[in-house]
């Protein structure tokens, strides 16, 4: 496990080795699955208090069930069609929707607060240090995250609010939906490994090998 | 007479080193261990029918040769260790049960306790409102440092005067004239009477909050979470909580919390119990025996946060009123009021700096030699600042300065340094 996790560190910034470049001129496959989760998902609870104990947090399981389906090593050029992009990470019932986010490097993400209570964002991983400070309802900061990595996110008042960002240094990978589907388009000939991420730590990797005739390569994963 | 020792000899040094590397050899184990994924969120078992937290804090500190930081456990909050454990099982949707299995000790001397701090069932008739029953050995109905746990909401090392500062009174012991308790001003760590308890032992604090009471606690949320209040029946007092019902009535305590905006929350509390015990009241002459002696308090708390700051305020002002036996006569009331003020301010991602200015003083009472404060009067500052090696391991630091007008050290420069972990 640990070196599965130390292993990620580097797959996120993606060295392009052993792998053919990519054009635009050649035949692109479609790389999809889903990813099936048998083991139990950790449901968000409060830190039991004596002094103060509160209600259980809001089943959020279905936000809690998604996977990350990415590629170790991208193609060549795979870096080079980078684009400034932004998406959101809300915050809802003292929960982070969604529970997972997956990202490009130089990506913006934005973190409007839709409750009634303050929170207080932060991150102390490697990837990207940050702190929010107070925010109050209606209103949101953001953030903008340049270096691939996991970037693990937590608000400072509500210690059962976590979430995770993963910063990719290409375009190849995808986040399962609801029904545990991914897709990754645009995939250029050549061999590669895939790894399926959840809850802190890769779960499978299978190889794959992608052929000059475009289709579509179906590829499931199981998280035991 | 009985008397328990109190260990007051310096360590040896290479014990004090010992202690003093501590804390650095866990930062070391923790980063350590960081890989192999230390829990950062309560554990969860039985299909999450038992949540298992976890507060762990080690601290290294300067000796306190005059008792300003000493705990009514008899050790200094400044090398104090402490672990705790809070598990919750879920019996039914209505019905959970809540422990909390606490050992500390001194970091220099040892000491070591270890029990159940708390452990009462938890009863939410309705799911759908906010309306909760706690029965058992429950928190306190009373003020706003005792709702927040120690080692990650406690922006200091050190507690709060009104929560740990012992004062001199006792409650299975009281003196016979306002002289008998004038002399025993600043002796809050070991003082003595003469009628009741024969031993030396320690004074109470205003509140405690290094052991809980034993009764029952109702609380009622107001709808969008603007308000609440807790009320409850316990044997003991604020100052005084115990198992048992050793005072012949019980206190109710009341608090209303409210939060009129996201970054303000304020609260009052109130709380009115017997708290000579009875065993006391039972060897006092005449007319003496058949009256109570009740501890009142009053206190109200605010906090301030928006973007990197924080403030808090908290003042309790309580009195207790003791027999009038022997000329100079203890007619009126003993009062003892504590006011606080303290900051953070975030100076980056997991770093931040703290300050408290905390006060206490007394009421006068008539002595032979003219009136006079009945205990010593006292203020504190303390500042320092914390840094997250992990978002569950912090590191403290602070340095505090205590002045007293009495007692047999008035003036102490002390500085510590803790680590905090949670899960």
């Amino acid at each position: 496990m640990v070196l599965i996790r130390a292993g990620i560190t580097l797959a996120l910034v993606a060295a392009a080795a052993r792998v053919p470049a990519s054009s635009q001129r050649e035949p692109l496959s479609t790389v999809r699955g889903r990813v099936d989760i048998l083991r139990s998902v950790p449901a968000a609870e409060h830190r039991p208090s004596a002094a103060d104990p509160v209600g259980a947090v809001e089943p959020d399981l279905l936000n809690r069930r998604r996977a990350v389906v990415y590629f170790e090593a991208a193609p060549r050029g795979a870096f080079e069609d980078r684009e400034s992009a932004r998406v959101s990470l809300d915050q809802r019932r003292e929960t982070f929707v969604p529970h997972v986010l997956a990202i490009t490097a130089g990506t913006t993400v934005d973190f409007p607060n839709h409750d009634r209570t303050y929170h207080n964002v932060f991150s102390l991983s490697k990837a990207k240090r940050f702190d929010l400070g107070r925010y109050a309802a209606g209103t949101s900061k953001s953030v903008r995250f340049d270096r691939p990595g996991i970037v693990r996110v937590f608000c400072d008042i509500h210690s059962h609010m976590n979430a995770s960002i993963l910063v990719f240094g290409h375009r190849f990978f995808a986040v399962t939906d609801d029904q545990g589907r991914y897709e990754i388009d645009r995939v250029p000939p050549g061999g590669y490994l895939l790894s399926a991420w959840f809850e802190g730590a890769v779960r499978e990797q299978r190889p794959l090998t992608v052929t000059s005739d475009p289709h579509a390569i179906d590829l499931d994963f199981t998280v035991r | 007479m009985q008397t328990r020792s109190f260990t007051t000899a310096a360590p040896p040094l290479l014990r004090r080193a010992a202690w003093a590397l501590m804390p650095l050899a866990w930062v070391l184990g923790a980063t350590a261990a960081a890989a192999q994924d230390w829990p950062d969120r309560p554990l969860t078992l039985a299909n999450g029918r038992v949540t298992v937290g976890g507060d762990a804090t080690l601290t290294a500190g300067t000796e306190d040769p005059g008792y300003f930081n000493f705990t009514d456990y008899g050790r200094s909050a400044l090398r104090l260790v402490r672990f705790d454990a809070v598990g919750s099982l879920r019996l039914t949707e209505q019905v959970s049960c809540l422990a909390e299995l606490r050992a500390e000790g001194d970091s220099g001397e040892g000491h070591w306790t270890a029990g159940a701090y708390a452990a009462y069932v938890r009863v939410k008739p309705w799911t759908d409102r906010a309306f909760e029953v706690q029965a058992g050995r429950i928190p306190p109905a009373f003020g706003g440092f005792s709702t927040r746990s120690y080692g990650s909401a406690n922006l200091l090392i050190g507690y709060p005067l009104a929560y740990q500062y012992l004062t001199s009174l006792r409650a299975d012991a009281v003196p016979r004239t306002a002289d008998d308790l004038i002399d025993m001003r600043g002796r809050g760590w070991y003082a003595h009477y003469p009628i009741g308890a024969e031993y030396w032992d320690r004074g109470v604090p205003l509140v405690s909050v290094f052991r809980y009471d034993t009764g029952v606690l109702a609380k009622i949320g107001l709808p969008g979470d603007r308000a609440e209040i807790a009320a409850s029946l316990t044997a003991g007092t604020l100052s005084n909580p115990g198992l048992g019902d050793g005072n012949g009535s019980p206190q109710v305590a009341v608090r209303v919390a409210a939060r009129p905006s996201p970054g303000l929350q304020v609260g009052v509390s109130g709380a009115s119990g017997a708290f000579v015990e009875e065993r006391v009241r039972d060897v006092l002459p005449g007319d003496a025996a058949g009256r109570q002696y009740r501890q009142r308090a009053f206190g109200a708390d605010a906090e301030v946060s928006h973007g990197y700051w924080l403030v808090r305020t908290e003042l309790v002002s309580t009195d207790w009123r003791l027999p009038a036996l022997g000329t100079p006569l203890l007619t009126r009331p003993l009062r003892a009021t504590s006011w606080l003020a303290e900051g953070r301010y975030k100076l980056a991602p997991g770093l931040y700096a703290a300050a408290r200015y905390d006060r206490m003083f007394f009421n006068r009472v008539p002595g032979t030699a003219g009136p006079i404060s009945w205990d010593a009067s006292l203020w504190r500052v303390e500042a320092g600042g914390g840094y997250s090696v992990r978002r569950n391991v912090m590191l403290k630091a602070s340095y505090q300065y205590n002045r007293r007008d009495g007692g047999l050290v008035a003036v102490a420069h002390l500085a510590a340094a803790q680590v905090a972990l949670w899960f």
